[in-house]
């Protein structure tokens, strides 16, 4: 454990690290662009410089390149290092178009932070600026503009260390170079493209599907896990802040999820995602089931709740086919109140592989594509090819219940969140919440469990499952 | 005669650079010797004892270089032969290539051989045509006399030699954007650390050495430090392969032993100033060493140590000889497109900071100079000075400061008024 001295203070540094890991481990801040703790080093920002002092004299070099030895002295706030900065700076700046009156980096760029924090003074430069692509489509889902890009080259490392789509490249030089892909359209192939995004440390790159939606101030993310697959990655989940919601234009954007980005977890993710991560939004935004029905007659949640309690209590061999999607709170829920009213509860997998989606690879995506098949299958056994003949009541909790292979004759009824036309046939069907409007935790295929943290309010006419299991199951209470 | 010769030594036929001719002169005479008597280690000694200063402009010494390499860490090493002559104003190793081929592959047998190298490459320029086909013509001449291939001249000793052709960059001359270029990589510059004796070639050990550097080891090995240090100067022994071009009346590429006269240099080997006009100025080393006025250079001994006393470096021995007359400005700006041009892009003071100062300067010229634009031209140099992956950008920087000290006036005066106070002239005529 080497010590080393930053600032003048003692610093116990890990014999691998460089100074600019120390200092960060050490909460000392070393402003960076190109660096990354996930990606190799480039050093090619150049605006982590340190002055290294020793006894023959001191000079600048880049931290993020040092390796640290015993004893050394650096200096991150002198004044030839604020120099340096500033000057970096009005290099980075000099072709940049600094538009970020209509930038979507806006607000959380990293170009503009530090020129508020280390620079501060306009360009001093008279010429004109290098002109370059912009709305350069980069793929189907992501468009680059090379006027805002400063080539910290992380994205490119990102395809040849992360992703190993190795789609990304350099083309030409000096102050004309270009990010451009390989091939084109071969970023279309990369499922984790997308972050490249949350790696630009500038709004060089975008998501088509957030492009000038809005200003990221007006956002707020809360803390949730992707249901895409078993993987379970920790995502952030940005909507629209409560003291910022629209009342003149369209308030659904009020409960809509803007974007999806990844929150680090080292034990399931790190800091990336897939593509299919990023699109939670189709998932969570079809359309909504908001209306109890009675062999798709509508009626009010409480009625419904009713036939459902009357329809478990007459059966004589009631089976329930729990959701994969339900969280570990639900599912403990049901097993509580309700396992002991049905002859049998299976779990049941609630989503298949979309066609043409990846199936599984080394990095982030399983096969299973439902969050919480381990959490279910703690709890409940798996279903049988085919449920018992003697069955007459079929409760089914969640999506892909297979309706015309069940009993002849049996019963059902219905917790769903989406609008379907099976809904309609069942004989009571009760409208339940999703993952966004409640908290909970899924277990992922290794155990982990994570939770995540309601985003909106549930509607007043959809149950949450937690309590209305605790209703089914309650024995003395008669529902109205 | 300017001094000893030790690479010039014959005279230059149509056939002088065959095996057969070179053989005549005694070629591979040294690497069979070497071979069959010496331990590799030995001839590192040599080399080190020697004083071998590299020549590609660094002038870092060729046997501490070497050292670095350890003969038994198990791994592979590599070395290359830097021919990717680009520096403006330098083409002495392509008198090398074309005129002396084999002096370059046995020096390279013989480096090959006290780095215990088993792969040798020669990274040649990609707009060097007669060169390259003479180098090939070389190398197949050797292979067929086994002078490369497997257990050479009947030793244990095995080496293969590649020629690998560049694509025209001139940051692919810098070392580590050199060796990331035979990698198949886009040329740009590594940061260091770790060094390329550490971690070169495929992350293996690995000695890059200048084409001149290499090709004065076979001499060395030959007739031993000693004689080598004989020649030239104590703190730079040997000579100078100094390619001239410029104004004056003989230009081409000369030999001269370290120490010799620039003033004797200039008038008798020379010929003197085009068209017998004064000397304005001298770039002595490629257009990144930083220019001298005549007042300067004249009495200076061509001596690497001598020249770095004054402020410059002999560099990489391209020397532009500069006529009273010549507008400093043009001149500046011609330096300064070609490193906006070659700026490999990689990091950032160098790959805004060579357009900014080419836009300035291209404004300057347009007439359109500002009263600050001296001042941004200083701020960008000195940006770049020491903060960037290679020396590109610090040497752009040296090159644009000297001017810029030096012909101060010329840059104000066409500031002030639009225009040159030379008429713009970069060609003096013969009159």
């Amino acid at each position: 454990m080497p010590e080393i001295f930053i600032d003048g203070r003692a610093v116990q540094a890990e014999k691998d690290q460089t100074v600019l890991q120390a200092a960060l481990a050490n909460g000392i801040f070393i402003p960076y662009f190109c660096w990354h703790p996930q990606l190799s080093v480039a050093g090619n920002c150049r605006i982590c410089v340190v002055e290294v002092e020793a006894k023959g004299g001191s000079w600048l070099d880049i931290s993020c390149n040092m390796p640290v030895s015993e004893g050394m002295r650096v200096r991150t706030d002198s004044e030839e290092v604020r120099a340096q900065r500033k000057a970096i700076l009005q290099f980075i700046t000099l072709n940049h178009p600094v538009d970020c009156g209509i930038c979507d980096k806006a607000g959380e760029c990293t170009l503009q932070d530090y020129h508020y924090a280390y620079n501060g003074a306009p360009s001093i430069s008279h010429d004109p600026k290098v002109r370059a692509t912009k709305f350069f489509d980069l793929s189907r889902r992501i468009l680059l503009d090379n006027e805002r890009c400063i080539l910290c080259s992380r994205c490119v490392r990102f395809t040849r260390e992360i992703s190993k789509s190795h789609a990304l490249g350099i083309e030409d030089r000096g102050d004309h170079s270009l990010v451009r892909p390989a091939e084109d359209g071969c970023f279309d192939d990369d499922p984790y493209s997308d972050n490249v995004i949350d790696l630009c440390p500038v709004g060089a790159l975008l998501a088509k599907s957030f492009l000038y939606k809005a200003r990221v101030w007006y956002l707020r993310p809360t803390p949730s896990v992707c249901p895409g697959c078993e993987r379970g990655c920790a995502v952030n989940l940005w909507h629209r802040r409560p003291e910022w919601q629209l009342n003149a234009l369209d308030p659904r954007q009020n409960t809509a999820i803007a974007r999806v980005t990844p929150r680090e977890n080292p034990a399931v993710n790190g800091p990336w995602i897939c593509n299919k991560g990023r699109d939670l939004a189709a998932i969570f935004e079809r359309a909504r089931a908001e209306q109890a029905m009675l062999k798709g007659a509508p009626v009010g949640l409480a009625e419904a709740i009713a036939a459902a309690r009357r329809l478990i209590e007459a059966a004589r061999h009631p089976v329930a086919l729990v959701s994969n999607w339900g969280s570990n709170e639900e599912l403990a829920a049901f097993k509580r109140s309700l396992a002991g009213r049905f002859s049998a509860a299976f779990v049941k997998i609630d989503r298949q592989p979309d066609p043409g989606e990846r199936l599984e690879d080394d990095f982030l995506i399983k096969r299973d594509k439902n969050p919480n098949t381990a959490g279910a299958r703690a709890l409940f056994d798996d279903a049988p090819a085919a449920l018992p003949a003697a069955t007459d009541l079929v409760l089914v909790w969640g999506e892909g219940g297979d309706f015309a292979r069940l009993p002849a004759g049996a019963k059902t009824i219905l917790l769903g969140s989406y609008l379907a036309p099976e809904n309609g046939h069942a004989d009571v069907f009760i409208p339940v919440s999703i993952q966004t409007e409640r908290r909970g935790s899924y277990t992922n295929f290794a155990g982990v469990v994570s939770t995540f943290e309601p985003c909106f309010a549930k509607k007043p006419a959809v149950a949450d499952a937690e309590a209305l299991f605790a209703q089914l199951g309650a024995e003395e209470r008669v529902p109205a | 005669m300017a001094g000893t010769k030790l690479l010039m030594t014959f005279p230059v036929t149509a056939t002088s650079h065959t095996l057969a001719d070179y053989r005549a002169r005694g070629g591979y005479a040294t690497l069979a010797r070497v071979l069959r008597e010496m331990k590799p280690e030995d001839v590192t000694k040599e080399v080190t004892a020697s004083g071998l200063q590299g020549r590609g402009g660094a002038a870092f010494p060729v046997g501490r270089k070497w050292q670095v390499v350890h003969l038994d860490d198990g791994q592979p090493h590599y070395l290359c032969a830097n021919a990717d002559e680009g520096e403006p104003g330098t083409f002495k190793d392509r008198w090398i290539l074309e005129n002396a081929p084999h002096l370059l592959l046995e020096s390279m047998l013989i480096a090959s051989y006290a780095l215990q190298v088993r792969n040798a490459f020669v990274y040649i320029r990609g707009e060097f045509d007669l060169p390259y086909r003479r180098l090939a013509a070389a190398v197949e001449e050797a292979y067929g006399a086994g002078y490369f291939g497997e257990r050479i001249l009947g030793s244990d000793f095995s080496c293969d030699v590649v020629v690998y052709r560049g694509a025209g960059s001139y940051v692919c001359g810098e070392a580590s954007a050199l060796i990331t270029s035979i990698e198949g990589k886009r040329g740009y510059p590594r940061n260091r650390p770790p060094r390329l004796t550490v971690r070169g070639l495929y992350q293996k050990p690995t000695v890059i050495n200048n084409v001149e550097s290499l090709a004065n080891i076979t001499g060395i090995i030959a007739n031993g430090a000693e004689a080598f240090r004989k020649v030239g100067t104590a703190k730079a022994p040997g000579t100078r392969l100094l390619s001239v071009s410029g104004h004056v009346e003989r230009p081409g590429v000369y030999e001269v032993e370290s120490g010799y006269p620039f003033r004797d240099f200039l008038r008798e080997e020379l010929g003197g100033v085009l068209g017998g006009r004064a000397l304005k100025a001298v770039i002595p080393g490629g257009i990144s060493a930083k220019v001298l006025t005549a007042a300067e250079i004249e009495p200076l001994a061509l001596d690497q140590s001598v020249f770095e006393a004054a402020g410059s470096t002999l560099g990489s021995g391209g020397m532009i000889v500069i006529a009273e007359g010549t507008c400093m400005v043009r001149l500046l700006q011609v330096m300064l497109r070609f490193y906006h041009h070659e700026s490999c892009g990689q990091c950032t003071p160098c790959r805004e900071g060579m357009g900014w100062m080419h836009r300035v300067i291209d404004r300057i010229v347009a007439g359109q100079g500002r009263p600050e634009d001296v001042a941004t031209l200083y701020h960008v140099s000195r940006w770049n000075d020491g903060t960037t992956i290679c020396g590109m950008g610090d040497a752009a920087g040296y090159a644009t400061t000297a001017i810029l000290d030096k012909f101060r006036d010329e840059f104000d005066y066409w500031i002030a008024n639009g225009r040159s106070k030379h008429r713009g002239v970069l060609e003096v005529g013969n009159a």
